[in-house]
């Protein structure tokens, strides 16, 4: 069996008093899609901030290509690409110059090349020379994916990445989602709800469980160890 | 284990400062050209001392916190700095308190003074830092950075102002430094005072240090209650 | 081109574009000098020593604003984030930043010498490019130290009230040196008078440089 991409132990997240995240135990293979289901501050953002190594976990630990989030060196950061509800992108550039950016940093061999190849993959070849703040919301996305992807990363963190978004925006955003995935990715991404989405196998994780819920207490069971909170659910 | 240890050290300090207090205003004799006011150089030179120690500290359990990730050494250097501040006021209030019978005024920009009012510059700069956001890791980081730095900074800051100073003599005034004192007597009761004061810093910086571990545990133990609470309640 | 480059390339072109941080800091350095000018009545052409004097006082304001506006660019939609998820050291990101902020003060304090000459009665001769080791150390070592101190102040609640009230203090030795070196400059004394102050400001920017790159990545991370 290959080595999970993302592995997670007892992952929780304390803010103070609040606990956003607690008792997380997830596994992703490479070339697996997993939808993180939870209700709006149900932590899924958080558990996608932990896994890109922007936020240290207060419990628990999770490893990103075998190693802990925490110290995740410039090679593995490399091979992790997100896409949240904030672009990453400079308003005041214009889409190629944006991408022609993130290549370099992420020091690709022709980032100009790799700006024009990408905004047509996404759709953006005539918008190239467009400043990133005339866009549209779907627009920014798209491009905002292209970012992400362009260094055709191993691991894909989506945040909520078909929120308010334009039908033609969500078609290629999926299609990525599935390429990356052929080509052996594997994907992490929160939703609110489990979306439609053909051709593309995911497991469904259900975030709300691991959540600070107020429940009456059970007759039977009483202690809560650790539980594995994994549900698989097969996609069509 | 530890507040034996704390309330012997309060006995002690209280001994050795009432002993130093007797020694300042009893034994030591009365210095010739500034009279009985010079009596403050016993509280001021201790205060300094202390002052400067403390920043030390703050930098030294800043540079562990950043290597060793332990709240334990941010709440040692909270504290420190917290102790640090009061007796950094004070070395500056006793300064003026010694310049205005001496010398008639209440401030003076020689070196050492000067010195000491950028390090509670300094001081003040790491507390508002804290109190200006909440209790979190990445705070405590902010702090550990400031820590450091500042204390960085202080050898280059005493080279500076000392050397600013060497060029205008007219407004310096020397203060009466371990050279000018004739009596061995006076040596002694600085000596004395000196011990004093560390011993009394050091009690203090226990029981703040305390203080803060306890907080740390309380917020830890709240969590984890919380935390058993809603796992008893999913089971 | 190295990861520096290209940040640093960035927040230029984004500032050619805007001109924002560029007029901001001329403008503060203008109405500085002028608040000194009456400070000091500069009328009575009292030369070197308050021109030094005005003349740093503004650098150290508009340093402050230079520095913050060095991670204004990153603020707009967490670009941030997106530098913070690459394969860039925080280091690099500092230098970026640093050599940003220096860019922005350097082209403030052309402006700030210009009306210093004018308004402190001096000339526009050589005493003037004897002032420019003294302003690019001192300018060099305000950006290290603020670059610094702005990535922490920005994410507390006193946010930019926070910078000053950190970096004022840290800064005195260099402020004190770069003050007697410039008046020095400006008036004409030998070069050994303003030897020893050259040597506190080189030492000031090589502690404040490289704590700033070693210290920058604890500063970086979110939380």
């Amino acid at each position: 069996m290959a080595a999970p991409v993302v592995e997670t132990h007892a992952l929780g997240k304390t803010f103070g008093q609040h606990h956003a995240l607690r008792d997380v135990e997830m596994r992703v293979l490479p070339g697996r899609a997993i939808f993180v289901v939870g209700a709006n501050g149900a932590g899924k953002s958080t558990l996608l901030r932990i896994l890109a190594g922007l936020s240290a976990p207060t419990a628990g630990h999770a490893l990103i290509f075998g190693l802990d989030s925490r110290r995740l060196s410039a090679r593995y950061r490399r091979r992790i690409g997100m896409v949240a509800h904030q672009s990453y992108l400079y308003p005041n550039l214009t889409a190629r110059e944006n991408l022609e950016f993130y290549a370099e940093l992420y020091a690709l061999p022709d980032p100009r090349e790799t700006a024009v190849r990408w905004l047509e993959r996404v759709g953006l070849e005539r918008f190239a020379d467009r400043r990133v703040r005339a866009l549209s919301r779907g627009m920014e996305q798209r491009l905002a994916a292209a970012r992400a992807m362009l260094a055709e990363p191993g691991l894909l963190l989506l945040d909520e990445p078909f929120a308010s978004l334009d039908g033609e925006a969500v078609r290629i955003i999926m299609s990525l989602m599935r390429d990356a995935v052929a080509r052996g990715a594997s994907i992490v991404a929160g939703m609110h709800v489990v979306p439609e989405i053909e051709d593309l196998e995911f497991e469904v994780f259900d975030l709300a469980r691991a959540t600070l819920t107020r429940r009456p207490p059970t007759r039977d069971g009483g202690d809560a160890g650790r539980i594995a909170r994994l549900r698989s659910l097969l996609g069509r | 284990m530890s507040s034996m240890i704390r309330k012997g050290l309060g006995y002690t300090s209280l001994a050795v400062m009432l002993t130093a207090i007797f020694m300042v205003f009893d034994w030591a004799p009365t210095e010739a050209e500034q009279g009985i006011a010079q009596r403050i150089f016993y509280f001021h030179v201790p205060c300094a001392w202390v002052a400067f120690a403390a920043f030390g500290i703050v930098a030294l359990a800043s540079l562990f916190y950043l290597w060793l990730g332990e709240r334990i050494w941010d709440d040692l250097a909270y504290a420190a700095a917290e102790i640090g501040m009061v007796f950094c006021t004070l070395v500056l209030l006793t300064g003026s308190l010694w310049a205005k019978p001496i010398w008639g005024v209440w401030w003076t920009w020689d070196s050492r003074l000067t010195t000491t009012f950028i390090l509670w510059l300094m001081y003040g700069g790491y507390l508002l830092l804290r109190a200006s956001a909440d209790d979190s890791p990445q705070v405590a980081r902010f702090a550990a950075v400031v820590g450091i730095v500042a204390a960085l900074d202080v050898p280059i800051v005493i080279v500076s102002v000392r050397l600013w100073r060497t060029i205008h003599p007219a407004v310096l005034i020397t203060k009466t430094g371990e050279h000018g004192l004739e009596d061995p007597r006076m040596v002694v009761t600085l000596l004395v005072s000196l011990v004093a004061f560390t011993i009394f810093f050091i009690w203090l910086l226990m029981l703040r240090f305390a203080q803060l571990r306890a907080r740390t545990r309380l917020c830890r133990m709240g969590q984890e209650i919380a935390l058993a609470e809603v796992r008893a309640g999913d089971a | 081109m190295t990861a520096f480059a290209a940040i640093l390339r960035k927040d230029l072109r984004l500032e050619l574009r805007s001109g924002e941080s560029t007029v901001a800091l001329l403008a503060i350095s203008l109405l500085i000098l002028v608040v000194m000018v009456f400070a000091l009545d500069a009328s009575r052409a009292r030369g070197a020593e308050a021109a030094a004097g005005a003349l740093w006082v503004a650098l150290v304001f508009s340093g402050m604003l230079g520095a913050t506006r060095a991670f204004l660019a990153e603020r707009d939609n967490h670009c941030i984030r997106g530098l913070l998820l690459s394969p860039i050291e925080p280091s690099t990101l500092y230098a970026a930043k640093l050599a940003a902020a220096f860019t922005f003060m350097a082209i403030a304090e052309i402006g700030s010498v210009i009306l210093m000459v004018l308004f402190f009665n001096l000339n526009f001769d050589f005493t003037l490019v004897r002032v420019v080791p003294t302003l690019a150390l001192g300018t060099l070592g305000f950006a290290a130290l603020a670059t610094l101190l702005a990535a922490i102040s920005n994410r507390t609640r006193m946010g930019d009230l926070l910078l000053p009230i950190l970096a004022v203090p840290m800064f005195v030795p260099a402020l004190i040196a770069g003050v007697k070196a410039s008046s020095f400059a400006l008036g004409g004394a030998p070069e050994s008078a303003i030897a020893q102050w050259l040597k506190i400001l080189v030492a000031f920017d090589v502690l404040f440089v490289s704590a700033g790159y070693l210290l920058f990545d604890y500063v970086a991370r979110e939380d």
